[in-house]
């Protein structure tokens, strides 16, 4: 059986800089998989590939069987992959239902589990129906997350990739956002879940793939990849303790 | 869009399509009363530039393309008209063949500059429109720069001249209704707002500028092919001039951009002082429209028509107020 996902010895290049080295993964329909890695791993680099809107200098996006490379991104939505922005990109002079009515409008066509919603339906879900008149210009940065995920959710994923959907949110937005993805992700959409917040991913992944250097460092369950050298290594800095330096706070608490 | 409006919202658009109704039939009826022929032709003239201006709207209001390369439609739509109306192809047939070599010609030009974003776009459309004008000076089939006559076969016929371009304005201002409550208007709003965003959730961003591109040619070339024939002489450096590419622009922006209304009221300020304007000041009319565009950039984005909108609510609230104190 061809798996959901696979990437196969995917690279980057941005003039002379290599993003990202060679990443395979796959991922198998359902579920929410998690994707950490420090500042500058290449996590948004590759979910801005698995979603069209990047171009890999080398290697093969295969979702459902088809190899997404060089398809622009307006034609992976087409095929049920739909990402949201880590910094959120409204269409500021439309209203919030108006957002999602474009994703509503242009996205996936054909039905799957937890769609057939409308707008209106889909902004009551995410929680911000009271918001719908309301232009999307003035929305809090929470809100803002969730038009995000609402327009995303619009357009009728198979696989959503979401980028730091948690960053620059309270603790309690952050447990609400949380809980929206293990809602959608019940109604049969599966996740990747780029994160920098490792509490936030760890208590919702049930697989993570671990990045640094533009290259898969490691992967597996939460509690596996947490106790990998390697990792604790990546994220806490190797020679912590021979060189003196008190390591940072535990990484799972970083956030 | 289709939305259930609630029906407070519902009578103002009523109020709407009433006042509508009453300015056209107006406008109708206008020049039987012994308008003067001047008076006509200004109308005329009036009635072109609106439609220009809305069809400019459509990719640079709505769609957020600003092109300054719009003199290429009104020019090609123009010389189209002529050498179909002196091949004794009658009105409907010449601005039809306008608006299809527009029509083309948007195609041509969008396909490469497209791929183009913002000002890179912009500056492209004025490399391709002097382009354009410069070829057209060369071309000898029409009389190249000395410019090309249609040979009168019939007596002069004003009213005609105006119907036919008032009727195109009607058609052009539906064309903008229609874009702005559809699927397409909604796509092109999104990819004006943020085109990365708006090809995320399945918007063709290419696609969608192409099209609102010929759509807008169409309307401008079959404006310049109604000129064409009023005038009955044309020549590279009138329809195909810089300046007439950055008038198209200018009217929309002062009458307020992206908006249906506002494309109008800058058509319709633009075409009744326009003449006026070059004949009292020959050297200054274009400085007065650069500081006019100026404050309504500065001052009042949504042009004079947002500032007309907030006047007249301005206006009904104090009406409200003083109803409600007893």
């Amino acid at each position: 059986m061809q798996p959901f996902l696979s990437l196969d010895r995917v690279s980057k290049d941005f003039a002379g800089l290599q993003a990202l080295k060679e990443v395979s993964f796959e991922l198998e329909r359902g579920g929410i998989y998690g994707l950490i890695g420090p500042n500058g791993a290449g996590k948004t680099t590759l979910l801005g590939i698995i979603a069209g809107s990047l171009e890999p200098t080398s290697g093969a996006v295969i979702f459902e069987g088809r190899n997404l490379v060089g398809a622009k991104s307006f034609a992976a939505v087409r095929a049920g992959v739909i990402r949201t922005h880590q910094v959120p990109k409204p269409f500021r002079a439309l209203s919030v239902l108006e957002n999602v009515e474009v994703g509503v409008r242009f996205g996936r066509r054909g039905r799957s589990a937890g769609d057939g919603q409308d707008a209106a339906e889909i902004l009551d879900w995410v929680g911000i129906a009271h918001l719908a008149h309301t232009p999307s210009a003035i929305l809090s940065v929470g809100d803002q997350k969730r038009l995000e995920l609402a327009r995303a959710l619009g357009a009728r994923p198979i696989l959503l990739l979401c980028d730091e959907i948690c960053s620059g949110l309270s603790e309690a937005e952050t447990a609400c956002i949380l809980n929206l993805l293990r809602k959608i992700e019940k109604s049969g959409t599966t996740i990747l879940y780029v994160e920098h917040n490792l509490r936030a991913i760890m208590s919702v992944s049930h697989h993570v793939i671990v990045m640094n250097y533009g290259q898969k460092l490691a992967e597996g369950s939460p509690q596996m990849v947490q106790n990998d050298p390697a990792v604790i290594e990546a994220y806490i800095g190797g020679r912590a303790s021979t060189d003196g330096r008190q390591p940072r706070s535990g990484f799972v608490a970083e956030s | 869009m289709e939305q259930k409006a609630p029906s407070g919202m519902r009578r103002v658009r009523n109020r709407g399509v009433l006042g509508f109704a009453l300015l056209l039939a107006i406008l109708v009826v206008l020049p039987l009363f012994g308008l003067s022929p001047n008076a006509v032709r200004l109308l005329f003239v009036t009635f072109v530039w609106v439609t220009v201006s809305i069809a400019w709207n459509i990719l640079g209001g709505f769609g957020g393309q600003v092109s300054f390369g719009f003199a290429v439609f009104y020019g090609l739509g123009a010389y189209a008209a002529a050498l179909a109306v002196n091949r004794g192809l009658p009105t409907i047939v010449a601005l039809l063949l306008s608006a299809g070599v527009a029509v083309l010609a948007s195609l041509l030009i969008g396909l490469p500059t497209f791929r183009l974003r913002g000002p890179y776009f912009a500056i492209a459309t004025i490399g391709v429109s002097e382009s354009v004008r410069v070829l057209m000076t060369n071309v000898s089939m029409t009389g190249g720069a000395s410019g090309y006559r249609i040979l009168e076969t019939g007596p002069f016929r004003q009213l005609d001249h105006f119907y036919i371009s008032l009727a195109l304005a009607v058609v052009a201002l539906a064309a903008s209704v229609e874009v702005r409550r559809s699927r397409f208007g909604l796509a092109l709003i999104a990819i004006r707002e943020d085109e990365d965003a708006a090809s995320d959730l399945g918007v063709n961003p290419f696609r969608t500028k192409l099209l609102a591109h010929a759509l807008a040619a169409a309307l401008t070339g079959a404006a310049g092919g109604v000129y064409a024939q009023y005038a009955a002489f044309i020549h590279p450096q009138g329809v195909f001039a810089f300046s007439i590419g950055v008038a198209i622009l200018l009217m929309p922006i002062i009458g307020g951009v992206g908006t249906i209304w506002g494309p109008v009221v800058g058509g319709v300020v633009y075409g009744l002082i326009h003449d006026e304007l070059v004949a009292s000041f020959p050297q200054l009319h274009l400085l007065i429209y650069g500081s006019l565009l100026i404050l309504i950039v500065l001052f009042e984005p949504a042009g004079l028509y947002g500032l007309l909108d907030r006047w007249f609510r301005a206006l009904a609230g104090a009406r409200r107020i003083r109803a409600a104190v007893p």
